[in-house]
């Protein structure tokens, strides 16, 4: 697989959407498919999920081609390969330098050698090649059905930045409130919590700047402010406005931008008030590990859940080799 | 107890959050005084502090629109409070481009200084921040311990260089050693000394100027009889001036110190809404 990346927006686009990533992990699933590149990446206690899709139109120049694996009935893909992101990230570190000083970006990989290859050729002739070591690994694919959700949310990315400006950087958790009538978010306060010793930060708006405004539920979910940060810093760069997906506390909420050129989710666990504790995701989204287990995607209750539970389970310690059917992003 | 206020006023808004960005640098909890018609932020001389102490005073009718408050008895109309600076400076940081702000005592889960900012925005309605600072209300038995410093039996006073030519001077000594040596005499020298193993530094200001000082009954300043040309000094920590100057974003109208021989260094700032006197004990 071979994609080049030209013209300065691109690079910063593709340099933010790897720091939005960092975000979330330490780790991601770098996964060439035919349509295009998707980065992938889930915490560790699976209540964040991230995946940018940059479709092939994204790059100067894409060039996929399938590997070549005996005794598969179904097209071949090459696979997806999981990269640290300490090591991807001084790649693009300095994301306005980048812009200035590279010229272009080429990323390839074969797998026949265990590296994936980022060069970059800057100005005054200089090369700067990274070869990153990959492990193989299960596809990693988390579906939700956005389109099921009671509340949506439309609106450009500088309204959550100029919204998230007046928390402290430290602080961990919001909870986004909203009714028919008006939207809030403020500072998650537990039970627990030393109000004489916490400050406390509440913004109201009114439903009137949303691009998209729609309350099918009256809700609070509280949700990890960290992780959202990323977001929107990725979708700045882009100019594409945010989707917020949600539905009551303890459902996911999922912020996406999507455009021609690019999609991209954020699916982010909510506290569940009734129990007090975080919702993991693999209740309410499908985590394909092995799409040879899986047909049609639905979001369903918690009896699936559960299954899949116990699936998501299973395949983390299991290492399979030979081609996975990956099926395009949400 | 009550007290509310408000600025519409966007110059003092700025101006008000530049005097909390100073406290911010020179304290981490301090004292709040409210009376009719003015403000104090005070910190006083404990241990917890590093013995230093600060008294900044404003007149509210310099920032404020609107300004009531009730004390905590008709005899006594005052409140105090205590709080975090950095609390407040956060709530103000963001609120720079306010159509108003209006700042409360309320009670709600404890004491809270509520701060409502009221943001432009695009739709018809404005976009509304609250932030709720916790505050502790220090009981009357106990404002005795934030009386106004009185001015000490000073050996010299003198008018600090130009701040921002101070300012660099400290830090780059900041970075060579933990204490510096002010020392001045009465002809308007002054002499920033820091002294380590490898390396000693001095760097030289003249012509600064002594503050004409009149004592109460009409006599010249205690300094008459002085020789002009001896040096008082004091061995001060350095981290401490460096937060002054640092805190110190405009030119003062008037800059000048203090200095009690080896015991303190009183630093008197005054702009043209606002005064802050700083006291920094010498180390033994």
């Amino acid at each position: 697989m071979e994609c080049v990346l030209q013209c300065f927006l691109s690079l910063a686009v593709f340099g933010r959407a790897i720091h939005a990533i960092a975000r979330i992990s330490d780790e991601f699933w770098f996964d060439p498919l035919e349509k295009g590149l998707a980065l992938r990446s889930v915490n560790s206690s699976r209540s964040a999920y991230a995946c940018v899709f940059f479709s092939s139109m994204f790059f100067q120049h894409y060039c996929w081609t399938a590997g070549t694996q005996p005794c598969q009935k179904e097209k071949q893909l090459s696979l997806p390969c999981k990269l640290i992101i300490k090591s991807v990230l001084p790649v693009f570190r300095c994301v306005n330098v980048l812009e200035r000083n590279v010229e272009k970006c080429s990323i390839c990989s074969s797998p026949s050698e265990q590296h994936i290859t980022f060069q970059l050729l800057c100005r005054h002739g200089v090369v700067k090649t990274y070869n990153l070591t990959f492990q193989e690994c299960d596809p990693l694919q988390a579906v939700f059905a956005k389109h099921m959700c009671p509340n949506i949310l439309k609106v450009h990315s500088r309204l959550l930045a100029d919204v998230i400006i007046h928390f402290p950087s430290s602080q961990e958790e919001i909870t986004l409130s909203v009714t028919p009538m008006k939207v809030s978010f403020k500072s998650y306060t537990e039970e627990d919590t030393d109000f004489s010793r916490t400050m406390l930060t509440e913004i109201q708006l009114s439903p009137e700047e949303f691009d998209y405004f729609q309350v099918g539920v009256d809700s609070e979910v509280t949700f990890c402010l960290k992780e959202l940060r990323g977001l929107l810093a990725f979708s700045e760069a882009t100019s594409v406005p945010v989707s917020v997906h949600f539905d009551r506390s303890g459902r996911p909420i999922a912020f996406s931008i999507e455009d021609l050129l690019l999609e991209a989710s954020f699916i982010l666990a909510t506290l569940c008030e009734a129990e007090r504790e975080i919702s993991y995701l693999y209740k309410y989204c499908i985590f394909q590990f092995h799409s040879l287990f899986f047909g049609a995607v639905s979001y369903k209750d918690k009896a699936i859940g559960d299954t899949f539970q116990s699936l998501v389970t299973a395949s983390d310690t299991e290492e399979e080799l030979g081609a996975l059917q990956s099926s395009p992003v949400l | 107890m009550r007290f509310r206020a408000k600025i519409v006023d966007l110059a003092c808004l700025n101006h008000f959050s530049r005097i909390i960005n100073t406290i911010v640098k020179l304290a981490k909890t301090c004292i709040l005084r409210l009376t009719v018609c003015k403000l104090y932020f005070i910190l006083s001389d404990k241990v917890a502090n590093g013995g230093a102490s600060m008294w900044c005073e404003l007149s509210q009718g310099n920032f404020f629109d609107e300004f009531q408050m009730e004390g905590v008895a008709a005899e006594h109309n005052e409140i105090y409070l205590e709080f975090v600076p950095e609390n407040l400076w956060r709530a103000l940081k963001t609120a720079q481009s306010a159509k108003a702000v209006k700042i409360k005592l309320t009670n709600k889960h404890c004491p809270c200084l509520r701060v409502a900012v009221d943001l432009p925005s695009l739709s018809s309605c404005s976009r509304i921040v609250t932030h709720d600072i916790p505050v502790g209300v220090i009981p009357r038995r106990m404002w005795n311990d934030f009386r106004e410093p009185s001015m000490p039996d000073f050996d010299v006073s003198i008018y600090l260089p130009v701040l921002k030519t101070m300012k660099s001077v400290v830090e780059r000594m900041k970075n060579l050693s933990n204490f510096i040596v002010i020392e001045a005499n009465l002809s308007g020298e002054m002499n920033l000394k820091i002294e380590t193993d490898l390396v000693s530094v001095t760097t030289h200001f003249k012509d600064l100027g002594n503050p004409p000082w009149a004592s109460e009954d009409g006599c010249q300043s205690s300094g008459q009889g002085r020789d002009l040309e001896s040096m008082a000094e004091a061995c001060i920590d350095i981290k401490k001036l460096q937060q002054l100057l640092a805190g110190q974003q405009v030119n003062p109208t008037k800059a000048l110190c203090n200095i009690v021989h080896k015991r303190i260094v009183h630093f008197i700032l005054l702009h043209e809404e606002v005064s802050l006197q700083y006291f920094i004990p010498a180390i033994a």
